[in-house]
């Protein structure tokens, strides 16, 4: 991480692009009730990818989404920026996925109705707003599907698919882009060109992103590692290699 | 495997609730024209039995003609008979009690001076027996009458109208209103009326004047002794006999007319069916629909079943199966509703001029047992071609992802099989209206919609995409989303749309046939009379009207028509009478050959020109007519007239007419005003004050009354495929609904990314628009071919004028639009709260 790329960051108030504070989320009541998530407090640091990991259960989605507004605490606070989550109503909330937040899914990321190009400029569509064409141009080249933009997603690969809810969650420079495993169904060569993307994103755009993975070598993409288990914090590297997390998802496991 | 399927069942109830709901609706139609049928014919008949109950022989004329109405109007059919007769009968052993009866039109007047009853024969005025031996009509309140000033009300009308013995009443009788002193109260038998007909009873010498039957009876009726030889009695009767009367049993007589009502009140029953069977058509097309669509959806479920061992034919079956159970409780839940919707249907049609007795209703054991099989037959047949396709789900299926854009490629196949279904449907309604049959039209019509529902899907996306365009660039990303999610499944689209088609064709059809009508009648007022003024009045009216209205001043010249009926080369035809003083002032008969007036004069027949072409008629010929009291005759063809829909195909003098019908009632007279004459209206309205029942009309206003009277016709038709539509709604609600069930995960996903609830509905409301709309344009276009195809095949029939009330239609596009609209706003609400992280999760 250069000093450069960090230079490239708006002076914001907070190096912070979101934040969660002693999050909890509790599902069920009484003896059924399970913890998902156990006051957790995490700083997502602006123009990084950081990724989160853990095993199945740990309460890593349900912190992606509590923290993106998808869903609501049972106590703490989410914040995007400094805008707390907490207190905006549907209206607020919707605008503030569209306008601040970007979303790339494991799977089904695409409006089967739409064009590539259409699916890209969807959030845009939908706020009214114009579209910066030069930074769409630049988006679809870097990507490598400007040829594939009249295609409808069945028409396109895996592959090319996540690559087009890529660009669709970048045209907006959102604040913060949450990326729930999004090489979860791509193969190998597939997942290692989009995560080169998203690291691309991140370096040269000071995109910041937050990508929930259980797959060790696309957490070594990241800047850093938040490891959950069982709905709480269990460690965290800097700077990680696929082999250094697997050593500590081993530690954790063990 | 019934379990699995009773499961499935319970898992999808909002599905299949509204499903049902398309059938509930048919059955409950279907119930309610049912039972009200039953209903008017127990109703009818009891009153026949009751007025039949003790007569043993009927003596009257003879009529020649065997026809419904002459059944149901005797009097206007058969000659009256001389009182001599009873005489004589009442002198024949065996005889117990003889009663002359003498009957015609008589409208009692409320106190406000409007008239009382339809008019015609629903206004019976009768001769009153006072002895309760062959009378079905029971004294309740006061005496009988007995001088020429007294007459008896039936209890119904006098409660309704607060008349009390001792009151005195204005009547509108044959020749010209009286006043008489009500002495008592009747009824007909034990009920309060006789099934609407409102009752004047008179002394019988009073009623032979009033009627102008002096000497004479319509009926004799005759009650034999007890233990009479009635076989040896009848013989004896007919011996008395002159030629042109005849003996019948009570109970033929009673037979003839419970015959003639069921086969009038059929028409009813028939009808109301006819649009019956068009809403469980189009429910057929929404639970094909709908089960097309939830096999699809359970395409993984259906191959699961397949790869845990089911056969295909259990496969079919379950399907089948919940088709089945669905009809089942549908129709149950229909067929308690329809005793409900038959007290509707019988409120509807009064409130359209139909009237129909209240009486209890009727429920037949042969009702649940049609209202049923219809209802689960419908279900089940259109569930078969979806359970065809589950039953071709491989077991591998079960394994694959599905998406409901795998639709199937439109095969060729189905091009050609709905063309030629289309080709053939064509042929049938064309066919069947230069037959003319209804049952072939109907048949053509229903092959038309069939292959237009086949052919519609190859339409559907270029035609939603051209529909959904301006919606799209209206309202931006959620229309064209609305748009593209209305072209993405062809097939479901159209099947949705087809249903809506149906009906918006039969209503546009009916717009442009009705529209040609009416425009054809004010058409014909004008080429038909030339007279200033028209007097009309329900049914007939008294003969002193045509003599108050030419003593007017400013009146020039008076023309009271008359219409009959006679048979002509074997066909009962109407007969329309005019008097030919002064003809060209009031009516325009314009002779091809010939002269219409001296024709007239000279007593013989004019013909149209259609029927002179058609049977090949010319001026000079002598043809063969019979006349229902008067026989056969033969009468000379004097002119060739111009086709003139007022007066009908078929015109005589008023001379020939009165020598062959009975004392028959004006049914308008037509007024020529001198030049320059002013007041006339006025002095009309002075004139015909005591005549309730009579109006009378400029003729614009005349011209303007008869394209209101074509629109209240229609206006009832309107009113029952309002049930199609309504169905056809249903379906649409029920694929949005489907669909956004479908579609969870794209909504979850549209939510995600910033479309607010808002846009999330009107993209439902869009889509909603446009597959309304789509079967909005093919039915609208559909229906004013078929509708101009209708109006042209009764050019004979008064149709002159084939008119596409162009406003009309697009109101009815515009109207479909806003049922969309409507249709869309529960699946849109659900759309909209989906929980997006819910709908993300969904898998």
């Amino acid at each position: 991480m250069s000093a450069q790329t960090l230079d490239r960051v708006a002076p914001a108030a907070s190096s912070t692009a979101a934040r969660a504070v002693a999050l909890t989320k509790t599902y069920g009541a009484g003896d059924a009730a399970v913890t998902a998530l156990d006051h957790v407090s995490v700083a997502l640091e602006r123009a990084r990818l950081t990724a989160v990991m853990g095993p199945s259960g740990s309460g890593k989605s349900t912190l992606m989404h509590c923290m993106a507004g998808l869903d609501v605490p049972t106590s703490g606070r989410a914040m995007i920026g400094e805008q707390e989550i907490g207190e905006l109503n549907d209206r607020a909330l919707t605008q503030l996925r569209r306008d601040r937040i970007g979303f790339v899914f494991q799977s089904f990321n695409l409006v089967p109705t739409l064009t590539a190009a259409e699916n890209i400029t969807l959030a845009a569509d939908l706020a009214g707003a114009t579209v910066d064409r030069d930074w769409f141009g630049q988006l679809v080249g870097q990507l490598g599907i400007a040829d594939r933009l009249s295609h409808h997603p069945r028409e396109l690969s895996g592959g090319q698919q996540q690559r087009v809810a890529c660009a669709r969650a970048l045209l907006g420079r959102p604040e913060l882009i949450f990326a729930d495993e999004p090489t979860g169904n791509l193969d190998s060569s597939a997942s290692a060109q989009l995560l080169s993307f998203i690291r691309r994103a991140v370096d040269e755009h000071g995109q910041s992103i937050v990508m929930v993975t259980h797959d060790p070598r696309a957490a070594a993409y990241a800047d850093r590692v938040i490891f959950l288990a069982d709905g709480a914090v269990a460690g965290e590297i800097l700077a990680p290699t696929a082999d250094s997390v697997i050593e500590e998802m081993k530690r954790l496991g063990g | 495997m019934l379990a699995v399927t009773l499961k499935g069942l319970a898992a999808r109830k909002l599905r299949l609730a509204l499903t049902a709901l398309a059938i509930v609706l048919g059955v409950t139609f279907v119930t309610g024209t049912l039972v009200l049928g039953d209903t008017l014919n127990r109703t009818f008949n009891t009153v026949i039995g009751t007025a039949y109950q003790h007569v043993s022989f009927e003596i009257r004329s003879t009529s020649a003609f065997n026809s419904d109405a002459a059944a149901l109007d005797g009097s206007a059919y058969r000659k009256p008979i001389p009182e001599s007769i009873a005489t004589a009968v009442r002198r024949l052993p065996g005889v117990s009690y003889v009663y002359g009866a003498v009957g015609g039109y008589a409208q009692f007047m409320a106190r406000d001076d409007d008239a009382i009853g339809g008019g015609g024969t629903s206004t019976l005025g009768f001769s009153f027996d006072p002895n309760p031996r062959l009378s079905p009509y029971r004294l309740v309140a006061g005496a009988a009458p007995t001088t020429d000033d007294d007459v008896v009300m039936d209890r119904a009308t006098a409660t309704k109208h607060h008349f009390a013995v001792g009151d005195r009443v204005l009547i509108n009788l044959p020749n010209r209103p009286q006043r008489f002193t009500i002495t008592g109260l009747v009824t007909f038998g034990s009920a309060n009326a006789l099934a609407g007909i409102t009752l004047a009873g008179f002394d019988s010498s009073t009623a032979q004047r009033l009627f102008n039957a002096a000497g004479h009876y319509d009926t004799i009726d005759v009650l034999a002794a007890p233990g009479a030889d009635n076989v040896a009695l009848q013989r004896a009767i007919a011996r008395l006999l002159p030629r042109g009367v005849e003996v019948v049993t009570g109970q033929a007589v009673s037979d003839q007319l419970s015959a003639a009502v069921d086969h009038e009140l059929s028409f009813i029953s028939k009808l109301l069916l006819i649009f019956a069977l068009v809403s469980l058509f189009v429910g057929g097309f929404t639970i094909f629909n709908t089960f097309s669509i939830t096999v699809g959806q359970r395409t993984r479920e259906l191959a699961l079943l397949r790869v845990v061992g089911a056969s295909r034919q259990q496969v079919f079956r379950s399907v089948l199966v919940e088709a089945a159970l669905t009809g089942v409780v549908a129709s149950l839940i229909g067929l308690g509703l329809g005793v409900l919707a038959a007290l509707g249907l019988r409120a509807l049609l009064s409130a359209f001029g139909v009237t129909l007795p209240s009486e209890p209703l009727v429920f037949a054991a042969r009702t649940p047992i049609v209202a049923i099989a219809v209802g689960v037959g419908v279900t089940v047949v259109s569930a078969i071609v979806p359970a065809r396709r589950a039953v071709r789900i491989p077991a591998v299926a079960a394994l694959c992802d599905q998406d409901e854009d795998q639709s199937r490629p439109l095969r060729l196949r189905r091009l050609a099989g709905g063309g030629a279904i289309a080709a053939a449907g064509v042929i049938a309604v064309v066919w069947g209206l230069t037959r003319p049959s209804t049952a072939l039209e109907g048949i053509g019509a229903l092959a038309v919609f069939v292959a237009a529902a086949m052919l519609v899907p190859i339409l559907a996306r270029p035609l939603s995409g051209a529909i959904g365009r301006p919606l799209a660039s209206l309202f931006g990303t959620p229309g064209r989303l609305g748009r593209r999610n209305s072209m993405r499944n062809p097939r479901r689209t159209s099947q949705t749309a087809a249903a809506l088609m149906i009906g918006l064709a039969l209503v546009s059809s009916v717009a442009v046939l009705g529209s040609s009508l009416s425009t054809s009648a004010a058409a014909s007022v004008d080429s038909a009379i030339n007279a200033d003024y028209i007097v009309t009045g329900s049914g007939g009216f008294s003969r002193s009207v045509t003599a108050a209205v030419s003593r007017l001043h400013g009146v020039s010249t008076t023309n009271a028509i008359y219409q009959g009926q006679f048979a002509f080369r074997g066909a009962v035809s109407r007969l329309t009478a005019a008097s030919p003083v002064r003809l060209s002032q009031t009516v325009n008969l314009h002779a091809t050959a010939g002269a219409a007036a001296a024709a007239m004069e000279r007593g013989q027949l004019l013909v149209d020109t259609n029927t002179a072409a058609a049977d090949h008629l010319h001026v000079g010929m002598v043809v063969p007519v019979t006349f229902a009291q008067t026989g056969l005759t033969r009468l000379r063809i004097g002119a060739i007239i111009r086709p003139n829909p007022l007066v009908g195909s078929f015109v005589v003098g008023d001379g020939l007419f009165l020598a062959h019908f009975d004392d028959p009632l004006p049914v308008a007279v037509l007024l020529r005003t001198a030049r320059g004459a002013t007041g006339v209206p006025r002095a009309l309205n002075r004139a015909l004050l005591p005549y309730a029942n009579v109006g009378f009309d400029s003729r614009a206003g005349f011209e303007r009354s008869q394209k209101r009277s074509v629109k209240k016709e229609l206006g009832l038709i309107y009113v029952l495929l309002a049930l199609a539509i309504v169905i056809a709604l249903i379906g649409i609600v029920n694929t949005l609904m489907l669909s956004v069930f479908e579609r969870t995960r794209e909504i979850g996903l549209l939510r995600a990314v910033g479309m607010s609830r808002r846009q999330v509905r009107t993209m439902i409301r869009s889509e909603s628009v446009i597959v309304s709309l789509l079967g909005a344009v093919i039915g609208v276009a559909i229906g004013t071919g078929l509708g101009i195809a209708l109006a042209s095949s009764l050019r004979l029939h008064g149709v002159t004028e084939i008119s596409v009330p162009l406003p009309s239609l697009i109101g009815l596009l515009f109207l479909s639009a806003v049922l969309g609209l409507a249709a869309a706003g529960w699946p849109a609400r659900r759309a909209a709260r989906l929980d997006v992280l819910g709908a993300i999760a969904t898998e």
